[in-house]
């Protein structure tokens, strides 16, 4: 099959990204969405090792992060990894659609707020500035 | 049944299910990530989903059945299945779960009772179709056919 609803772009650069979701089939499909673009990924299923793994060094140019997360939360994983200096991208990808909600993860850090499902029409923008 | 039968009857039930509102673009979204290197990605996505969601309304079923529901506790498992669901475009699902989550607010035993054997119901049903859907599809295939692809303008 060809793909012909996926907007189709190049991207001259490598990026990376880190998918933060505890519900499997979302971070499986969001990474091989990111994947498709040509993004290398990884994927954690909670707020702790999302911020062990920043923490340890590893960077990443775009970070997407669920809200409601085990272990860790996703707002305060979010503030976690702000506070260490990170200044990449990062996606707040949640099923939770309220305004209140909204505020407090564009508090928290995440630059902007996506509710679910995340799609090409939110994301292919986002690569295409990342790629410069 | 010859090949091209085959394909119009998916062609038709694939179409029925949007009418129907079991599925929504997002399911079309996810046949598009499909291709060569990923030849079954929507069966593994999709069975992904069924266990995912199984064990989601069993944890649902097991925090209702308590004499003290932690609500919140209920209200995390059903935002879970609305995202999951919302993701793979299992648009009666999700809309069951969104009702749901404004009782776990209200903390409504009797609503959120009745909101789970809705969600159970959805669920049971769009996994009966899609599971419908993937054996014609595999019928076809192992006809020696191609899967059609769906327009979106129907």
């Amino acid at each position: 099959r060809k793909r012909q609803l996926l907007t189709e772009i190049v991207l001259r650069n490598r990026l990376t990204a880190l998918v933060v979701d505890a519900d499997t089939t979302c971070r499986v499909l969001e990474q091989l969405l990111l994947r498709s673009y040509g993004v290398q990924t990884q994927g954690v299923d909670n707020g702790r090792d999302a911020v062990t793994l920043i923490a340890s060094g590893v960077k990443f140019n775009l970070i997407i992060i669920d809200m409601i997360l085990p272990i860790l939360n996703g707002l305060e994983a979010t503030r976690q990894i702000r506070d260490m200096g990170v200044h990449c991208k990062m996606l707040g990808v949640t099923a939770c659609s309220g305004e209140s909600e909204r505020q407090a993860f564009l508090a928290a850090g995440v630059d902007v707020f996506i509710e679910k499902p995340l799609d090409p029409e939110h994301l292919v923008p986002i690569l295409r500035e990342l790629d410069g | 049944m010859e090949v091209g039968q085959m394909q119009r009857r998916l062609v038709d039930y694939t179409k029925s299910l949007f009418m129907e509102g079991f599925l929504d673009a997002q399911f079309l979204q996810l046949q598009q990530l499909q291709d060569e290197s990923n030849p079954d990605f929507v069966v593994e996505v999709v069975s992904l989903f069924f266990d995912d969601s199984e064990k989601l309304l069993n944890d649902l079923t097991m925090a209702l059945d308590q004499p003290n529901v932690d609500f919140k506790k209920v209200d995390a498992h059903v935002h879970q299945l609305k995202g999951s669901s919302s993701s793979i475009g299992a648009q009666r699902v999700k809309n069951a779960c969104i009702a749901f989550r404004s009782f776990c607010e209200e903390q409504n035993i009797d609503a959120t009772l009745r909101c789970l054997q809705q969600v159970k119901q959805e669920y049971y049903l769009v996994k009966n179709k899609l599971e419908t859907m993937l054996r014609l599809e595999q019928q076809i295939v192992a006809a020696g056919g191609s899967i059609p692809m769906i327009e979106l303008g129907f």
